[in-house]
């Protein structure tokens, strides 16, 4: 696959405190690519100086080929972005505000009309055109927010946490849009708090933080690499201490927790962790419910990089 | 252009306050120049008096009298002490004169009768002390010469017709051009407020950290992007100055057409620059939309008062008008006070005036300066 971005040994410092160290970055066509991180990790450094928006101590940064700069306009023009703050005129309706973003990307305007047109559908906001920014919900304010980075048919495009505090309406909209960007074969860089979109989404994720790269891959790559290989819980009355110990001494444990008559354990690796737990939960005579059996999710992978929530 | 329509969508929301300064500026500075009159023509000025005759009306009584009918206006009133005194109280009569008994007979014998004068003190009531001097000046002078009443008479009446003639020697009328500085005094306040209003409002827009970003990324030359706003800005600044202009010539009507008249635009617009170089500092410095309001009052009211807008300068304390110093609309307001009382166009004349301009000049250097070394550090900040 082509290179869209190359980014080699970026680092970018405040003082003394380095928000992007030696980071080496391949972004490839069409593809989405979920940037993880929890918050200071350094994400939104590493955009903003691809971004040019940001100067920076060392390394470089290649965009369709050639040297990144805040002069370049022939790249810039190639670039969308959705910044995670809602950027727009107050005193402008949709329409407008989505013709002036638009304008400074093209100046024709024919072309312009059309782009605006393709915008608004994409984003589901024919219903809103006249409206003022102050007179539409946080859902359609975020929907405006994209259309407006991405009106003018940009071929990469960066959404910083599009969905946060939307509703689960404007939510499905946007990530529909999402993948209609891509197949009109955007590339997107996608960063986002909430797993659940990145395992829908991405191709492939890059997990930060401390401005490094952590691991990187696809989702199921990320989820090999994790210590844990699944996760068992069981709904079960009257266990005391002692059955508690015996369970941890078992080879794969990893972690147990017991409450509420709910008990959950983590294993690091090996087979047959169920017929295994179920076997002592017989011969102890301990009566049980439900059992559950979960595979390790990103959020367990992320967490196990980083040791935070992606949310802290 | 997208730039420039956008500015304008975003103006369209200003129209209100705009609107506002503007019927502020119509009703006060058009409110003084209903009753003008003009000063043009020059009009003899008559005391009104009160003549009390003793004497028999014949001879030099006789004429004496005659002549103080023909340069004053003799109130028809009772001769009598009170009323005198309440007609001059009230300031119906300003000069009253007792005539004394056989008046004509002793003034001829060389003697010099007392003639008992009661006067409101004010300036009509000098120029009825001057007609009645001047008469018995000339009289006493007469009677050296001439040995007959009725030949003295008649020389002194020669010579006492003689008319003065006046010319005015200004083309200015004073009073018409009392209105206009008054009128242009007072766009110091809109401007000020006009200006800061919409350009602080629209720069907040435009600056917005968001929108500044997006801009940033787009393939617009930022640097294009302010001049084309600096060019948007400076239209709707030539707009305003434009507009009220126009107004004034409405409201003043020829007195705008005189040297003077010009000169008041001129000074406007050297104001309205300094005034718009003032606004993008501010505009530049400030992203708060709920404090512009409060900008707009503060600075725009507060200059109007303290430099002179609303009250004749000469009404200020000399301790405010030194700190006025230290305001553009100081410059303003007194380049107008000067240009109203300019009476010819000479070197001498415009030099103070060409001062003041200056140092309005100076103060939009130091406001561009400033504005520069704003941008210049938030980009350094980024």
């Amino acid at each position: 696959m082509k290179k869209i971005i190359e980014v080699k040994n970026l680092t970018k410092e405040y003082r003394e405190l380095k928000a992007v160290d030696r980071l080496n970055l391949d972004i490839y066509e069409g593809e989405i690519l979920g940037l993880l991180g929890p918050n200071g990790s350094g994400k939104t450094t590493t955009i903003n100086c691809i971004l040019s928006l940001l100067k920076f101590k060392e390394g470089t940064i290649k965009i369709f080929g050639k040297e990144m700069n805040p002069n370049a306009y022939d790249i810039k023009r190639q670039i969308g972005v959705v910044f995670q703050d809602v950027a727009v005129f107050d005193e402008l309706t949709v329409e407008e505000n989505i013709d002036y973003f638009c304008g400074l990307y093209i100046k024709d305007k024919k072309e312009r009309e059309q782009c605006i047109e393709d915008a608004i559908e994409l984003v589901g906001l024919e219903d809103f055109k006249k409206f003022h920014p102050k007179k539409l919900s946080g859902g359609l304010l975020r929907r405006l927010n994209i259309a407006c980075g991405i009106a003018h048919k940009p071929k990469v495009i960066f959404l910083d946490e599009p969905t946060v505090a939307v509703d689960p309406q404007s939510r499905n909209n946007i990530l529909d849009g999402i993948e209609t960007l891509r197949e009109q074969g955007a590339t997107i860089i996608y960063t986002t708090h909430y797993m659940e979109e990145v395992e829908i989404l991405c191709d492939r994720v890059v997990i930060i933080d401390k401005g490094k790269i952590l691991a990187e891959g696809t989702i199921d790559d990320l989820k090999e690499m994790a210590s844990i290989e699944e996760k068992i819980s069981v709904e079960v009355y009257d266990l005391d201490p002692k059955h508690l110990d015996t369970l941890k001494a078992f080879k794969n444990v990893d972690t147990l927790k017991y409450e509420n008559n709910s008990l959950l354990i983590v294993y690091k690796k090996g087979k047959n962790n169920l017929i295994e737990l179920t076997d002592f939960l017989k011969k102890e005579k301990i009566k049980y419910n439900a059992i559950n059996m979960m595979r390790p999710t990103l959020n367990d992978v992320f967490l196990d990089l980083t040791g935070k929530e992606l949310r802290d | 252009m997208t730039v420039f329509k956008t500015y304008l969508k975003i103006l369209s929301k200003c129209k209100m306050p705009i609107l506002l300064y503007t019927v502020l500026l119509v009703f006060f500075g058009g409110f003084n120049i209903q009753n003008n009159s003009g000063s043009l023509s020059f009009q003899e000025s008559k005391p009104s008096i009160v003549i009390v005759n003793e004497d028999e009306r014949v001879g030099l009584t006789n004429n004496l009298i005659s002549y103080l009918e023909a340069n004053s206006v003799v109130e028809d009133i009772e001769l009598e002490e009170s009323a005198i005194r309440d007609a001059i109280f009230y300031r119906k009569v300003n000069y009253a004169i007792y005539i004394p008994k056989n008046f004509h007979r002793d003034f001829l014998n060389g003697e010099e009768p007392y003639i008992k004068i009661n006067s409101t003190g004010d300036y009509q009531a000098s120029l009825a002390e001057m007609l009645l001097s001047r008469y018995l000046n000339l009289a006493k002078v007469y009677r050296t010469i001439f040995d007959e009443e009725e030949k003295m008479i008649e020389k002194m009446n020669e010579l006492l017709e003689k008319e003065l003639e006046v010319e005015m020697t200004s083309s200015l009328d004073t009073t018409a051009m009392e209105k206009a500085s008054l009128y242009y005094n007072f766009t110091n306040y809109c401007f000020l407020a006009g200006l800061i209003y919409v350009i602080c409002l629209v720069l907040s827009s435009f600056k917005n950290e968001g929108v500044f970003k997006r801009t940033a990324v787009s393939s617009t030359d930022y640097r294009q992007l302010n001049r084309k706003l600096l060019f948007s800005n400076g239209v709707f600044a030539f707009a305003l100055w434009l507009l009220y202009v126009l107004l004034s010539f409405v409201l003043c009507g020829k007195i705008m057409w005189s040297e003077n008249g010009l000169l008041l635009i001129v000074n406007s617009f050297v104001f309205l620059f300094c005034c718009l170089t003032f606004a993008l500092l501010l505009g530049n410095a400030i992203r708060n939309k709920e404090a512009i309001n409060v900008l707009v009052n503060v600075i725009a009211l507060g200059s109007s008062f303290l430099c002179g807008a609303f009250v004749p300068m000469s009404f200020l304390p000399k301790s405010v008008l030194t700190i006025a110093h230290a305001l553009p609309s100081y410059w303003y307001i007194s380049t107008n006070e000067a240009i109203k009382s300019l009476e010819k166009i000479e070197w001498n004349t415009m030099l103070p005036i060409l001062v003041n301009m200056a140092v309005l000049l100076g103060f939009s250097l130091v406001f561009i300066l400033a504005t520069n070394w704003i941008s210049r550090r938030k980009r350094q900040l980024n």
